[in-house]
């Protein structure tokens, strides 16, 4: 109404501005373009071509149908009616008449009942008729019978319903001979004819993408969803009881960086206009967690947002949701006593046990947790002594390909010839190869300095850090180190890191103009710059600390036994809609 | 026009016109639909399954009937206790007794239908649920306050989804069934689509109900729940958005401003009572109460309305000071730290400002809410802000010039807390319409020291009135306001779903931060504020 005044006052043409200014998101929302590229076939109607490979079946099926809907018009009856009287529904029937005999029929004149529903299953004889019908309480049998319909109903019921079609039928009660409790129909109506088969499941929202998109519906229509964010909210509350009783205090530390660092990957870039530059959007915490050290605070943690400019997966969000925690004067030991003491309170927060059921794999968290070398494991699957192998790169390459086999994957192998060093090759081994196995809680501890360049060198294993990471089903649930203190180490390891980013950078986009590649951009091109501030902070000189950081989205999937990243966050990022 | 545009400004067009009453938009869309289809040889056809034509014939019907209904979506409602405590409490109290009617007593109850049966006309059960809890309702016209064919017409119309109100008094059918036999009977809220069923596959027993835990004692009643920073739409607040891009999808992403809508859409999904503490981002420049990114506590509650937030926020605040200080009074150095601290005073309750008719006392101006719409109240605010020498940068829309006024003449007298009230609709795109002020929404905003605290609404929840406040913004879009809220056709949609009538309101943390540890510079509240880069200097005069 109000609308409407604004619409005849503009002086200007109000619909034009009006419909070009939705533009930008009517491209996002309904970027239909296959369906409008393809639709128009002049004269014929633009079905939408279904993404199922059915849709011929599904054509033929319809066709049918329709001129069934003709034929009920015909004889003027209507296939989408406007209302139907019930006096039951199905379960109420199944719970009064639970005593009726097999074979007993109930009075007709007394208990007349009405029933309406969807056709689930139909089966027809010779002047015999059987048909499931479902209403939201439940189902109940339709029992036909040729004599007792009027004039052609029986006819009409054989040739003209089909399973789908929404129904309503009067009748008497009777218990079959074999013990279904029906409705001895003596009338019927198409309530709305059905025109495409259903799909397996029918019952209630199982389209994915919807349940993604319309996370409201799915919610209301899948209990055990909002069962996951209420324990998703449980879990994150027992977080914070947890690291607080430890004496841990929470900051927030910003999402907008001149510089993302704290982990390798590509982040995601904005602008901000009145400062007129660009800004990175947070790859990690950690970095000005570490400020917080330097700054005199000596137990700060952070639950907080961080974004990764990476592929969607069922293991990977572009945004989530992860505790970074920081404590002055520990070591990585102390750090794997908080983890275990982290994950098994929410376990018993949520389940109040310590055994759970992943995707079918029982998950043991009773405390404590093997702890394990990253050598001895590979040693333990592969049979290699990494220890003992030499600084021979190439020696060590072929030494591994040599003891994985020959049938190894070509994509693992390529990966083994691209390391750089002992350390890289001995991760990449460990990922191979060990990772999928370790399912049940186990802390995998000291990482090549290589793959590591925040952690401080082991104490007593020259080449190694002091660094932890904690794998439960496979996959890695969290990361910890005892931190670097020493800038000049911290400079060196960095700027190595950016040098290597570089070269790879620099291979990248040779490679591109070689090729004319399709895609410009390819998962090196960004830049990686150096945060200076966070070396002078160290120069400041940061107490010895240790430091863990741990997927919140991750632990939620296992303790809701969530297979997807998408099944614990609320709204995921989709790709644009499809349709 | 490229032919796939066109396509799309065809279906917004069809659906605008689907929506438009006023014969008027109605002959000024069908005649540019005519022009545009005529643009396309050969024109496109609806491509729609059948599926999706039954929704949408649905949404149609549904739609009509609202139309026929004087206020499908009513402020009022009354709830004297959450389902699972009335079950707890009669439960206990009909223990192993059935066809009892406890007719002294009077209970209110509100929450989304599930099931519904019929036995005959005058007589109706339905499923209630709420928060994990189910009850029955039973409804007969013999305990209605209606006469018999208006009982009929109500309880004919109610479909699965919707959002209503019950009173009555508690019993047990004959059946055992504990139940709320209901005198009055109003939907708050209709479900415009089809609501699905409840998956039966996955639940134990066939009992289940929405958003029932499985240990519903292990949760407390409020959810915190995170909502994504990333979206393709910023909206829930009037606000520049910071605007990054996802590389692989090839997909542009907006930071959010306010997590509003998100919340909304959770609240329809059956969480009744949710909050999120997070960060938010605007692409605004930086004072000394304002830092690009800042944290924001955004609460909502089902069937509470904004009377009952501006309370709770009331009890929060003062709460809060009397247990960080002991009392109510705070010093604040409003003036500067070398000046003598200001007393600030969060005794309850704060005072109200009724923000029209006091500007129009205050600046002697004639303001009518409802005509606030027009060129002339425009050009009458233009006139007014000139008159007062009161600056307000182009473009100068409604809103702003308002805004710019309610700054002069409202805002400076707000160093005690002060609620500034019922503010016009073209200023509040998603709070309700004032029960009983044509022009004016039910919104309140909290104002200390003269800087805005708190903004909470009793929450818009009528889905095609939301979609009209959506065009009025794109009105200021026009005139260059790149701040109005841009339409969310997800969010809408979620509405015609059913959202209970909602309270809700939005603090600002970082600058409650600021007054209680009297701080002068948001920058002192946060660990590592944006600053300009070091290099640059005077990165860019503003």
């Amino acid at each position: 109404m109000d609308a409407v005044r604004l619409w005849s006052l503009s002086s200007s043409h109000p619909l034009k501005q009006l419909i070009r200014t939705t533009t930008t998101r009517l491209v996002i929302r309904c970027c239909s373009s296959s369906s409008t590229r393809t639709a128009p076939k002049p004269g014929g109607r633009g079905r939408r071509l279904s993404t199922s490979t059915s849709t011929s079946d599904k054509d033929a099926v319809r066709a049918i149908r329709l001129n069934k809907v003709q034929e009920l018009r015909s004889k003027g009856l209507e296939p989408y009616a406007y209302s139907w009287e019930r006096t039951h529904s199905a379960n109420q029937l199944q719970d009064i008449y639970k005593h009726l005999g097999n074979g007993e029929e109930s009075k007709p004149e007394n208990d007349g009942v009405s029933i309406a529903g969807r056709i689930v299953a139909r089966r027809a004889f010779g002047k015999l008729a059987f048909l499931t019908l479902r209403d939201d309480s439940g189902t109940i049998q339709l029992y036909c019978e040729k004599e007792r319909l009027a004039d052609d109903q029986f006819d009409q019921l054989k040739s003209l319903v089909d399973i789908g079609d929404i129904v309503g039928a009067t009748g008497s009660i009777k218990r079959t001979e074999k013990g279904e409790l029906s409705v001895y129909v003596n009338s019927f109506a198409v309530l709305t004819k059905s025109l495409l088969p259903l799909p397996d499941k029918y019952h209630g929202l199982t389209d994915v993408d919807k349940r993604y998109r319309q996370r409201y519906v799915d919610m209301i229509a899948n209990p055990e969803v909002a069962d996951v964010f209420r324990k998703r909210a449980k879990v994150v509350s027992e977080i914070r009881k947890t690291v607080e009783s430890f004496g841990f205090i929470e900051v927030e530390t910003p999402v907008l960086q001149g510089a993302a660092g704290g982990a390798e990957a590509r982040p995601f870039v904005t602008y901000h206009n009145s400062l007129g530059r660009d800004l990175y959007l947070r790859i990690a915490t950690e970095l000005h967690l570490k400020r917080m050290l330097v700054g005199g605070f000596e137990k700060v943690y952070e639950i907080g947002r961080i974004f990764r400019n990476e592929g969607i997966s069922t293991r990977h969000n572009p945004e989530f949701t992860t505790i970074e925690m920081y404590e002055a004067y520990s070591d990585y030991e102390s750090m794997m006593n908080m983890t275990e003491e982290i994950v098994t309170r929410c376990a018993l927060a949520v389940h109040g046990k310590l055994t759970l059921d992943y995707q079918g794999v029982e998950i043991y968290l009773e405390r404590p947790w093997r702890r394990e070398t990253m050598h001895n494991l590979v040693k333990e699957a592969t049979g290699i002594t990494f220890n003992e192998l030499g600084n021979d790169l190439q020696v060590a390459k072929e030494v591994t390909l040599k003891n994985l086999g020959a049938d190894l994957d070509y994509k693992y192998k390529s990966s083994i010839e691209a390391c750089s060093s002992i350390g890289h090759l001995l991760n990449e081994v460990f990922e191979i190869v060990v990772e999928p196995k370790l399912v049940q809680p186990t802390f995998v501890l000291d990482y090549p300095i290589e793959i590591s360049p925040l952690a401080k060198p082991h104490r007593r294993h020259a080449g190694l850090t002091e660094r932890f990471e904690l794998f439960i089903c496979g996959r890695e649930l969290a990361n910890a180190f005892s931190e670097l203190t020493d800038p000049m180490d911290q400079r060196r390891r960095l700027e190595e890191q950016v040098r290597q980013h570089n070269e790879k950078r620099a291979a990248a986009i040779s490679g591109i103009d070689s090729a004319e590649d399709k895609r410009e951009e390819t998962d090196e091109s960004y830049e990686v710059t150096l945060d200076d501030d966070f070396l002078t902070a160290l120069e400041y000189g940061m107490p010895p600390a240790s430091g863990m950081g741990l997927g919140i989205d991750r632990l939620v999937m296992l303790l809701t036994n969530s297979a997807s990243i998408r099944d614990v966050i609320a709204f995921p990022v989709l790709k644009i809609q499809q349709q | 026009m490229a032919a796939e545009e066109s396509t799309l400004h065809l279906e917004e067009l069809r659906r605008l016109r689907s929506m438009a009453q006023h014969p008027r938009i109605i002959n000024l869309l069908s005649s540019e639909i005519s022009s545009l289809e005529q643009d396309q040889s050969p024109p496109p056809q609806e491509a729609r399954t059948a599926a999706e034509e039954a929704n949408q014939k649905y949404y149609e019907n549904r739609l009509n009937y609202i139309g026929t209904l004087d206020n499908p979506y009513p402020h009022e409602s009354s709830v004297s206790r959450t389902i699972s405590e009335y079950v707890k409490e009669y439960e206990g109290l009909l223990k192993d007794q059935r066809g009892v009617h406890l007719e002294d007593i009077t209970e209110s109850l509100a929450g989304m239908v599930m099931k519904q049966r019929s036995s005959g006309p005058g007589c109706f059960f339905y499923d209630l649920c709420g928060n994990g809890a189910r009850v029955q309702i039973y409804a007969s016209a013999s305990n209605s306050e209606l006469d018999e064919s208006e009982f009929l017409r109500v309880h004919s119309n109610v479909k699965r989804g919707d959002i209503v109100n019950v009173t009555g008094f508690p019993g047990k059918t004959k059946s055992g069934q504990i139940s709320i036999f209901a005198r009055s009977f109003v939907v708050l809220a209709p479900c415009l689509h089809m609501m699905p069923v409840v998956n039966p596959m996955k639940t134990e027993g066939t009992d289940w109900s929405p958003g029932r835990p499985r240990n519903p004692e292990t949760y407390s009643l409020k959810d915190q729940v995170e909502t994504p920073i990333l979206n393709t739409v910023a909206g829930g607040a009037t606000a520049r958005p910071f605007i990054t891009k996802h590389n692989e999808l090839n997909m542009q992403l907006y930071m959010r401003i306010a997590p509003k809508l998100y919340l909304k859409q959770l609240v329809v999904g059956g969480i009744e009572r949710v909050f999120e503490i997070s960060k938010q981002f605007r692409n605004e420049g930086i004072d000394l109460t304002h830092n690009p990114e800042f944290t924001t506590c955004e609460f909502y509650q089902a069937y509470a309305d904004y009377t009952r937030m501006m309370e709770l926020t009331e009890e929060m605040l003062s709460g809060m000071v009397k247990e960080l200080t002991g009392g109510y009074k705070i010093m604040y150095h409003s003036n500067g730290l070398d000046q003598d601290p200001i007393e600030i005073d969060f005794t309850p309750p704060f005072r109200r400002i009724d923000m029209i008719e006091e500007l129009n006392n205050l600046a002697n101006l004639n303001i009518n809410p409802e005509d606030l719409f027009s060129e002339e109240a425009n050009n009458e605010l233009k006139i007014a802000c000139s008159m007062y020498g009161i600056q307000c940068p182009p473009p100068e829309t409604t809103t702003r010039l308002l805004d710019k006024l309610v700054g002069h003449f409202l805002e400076e007298q707000c160093v005690n807390p002060t609620f500034i009230i019922n503010h016009p609709e073209i200023m509040s795109p998603l709070a309700k319409w004032h029960r009983s002020r044509p022009g004016l929404t039910e919104r309140f905003e909290l104002f200390v020291n003269k800087h805005e605290l708190c903004n909470g609404y009793t929450e818009l929840n009528n889905p095609i009135v939301q979609r009209q406040r959506f065009a009025n913004q794109l009105k200021d879009r026009q005139s260059g306001d790149d701040e109005a809220m841009p339409l969310d056709e997800g969010f809408c949609r979620a509405l015609e779903y059913g959202l209970p009538p909602t309270g809700g309101v939005g603090i600002g943390i970082d600058r409650l931060c600021m007054l209680l540890t009297d701080s002068l510079n948001i920058k002192e509240v946060i660990p590592f504020p944006t600053m300009k880069p070091q290099d640059q200097p005077s990165a860019r005069p503003s």
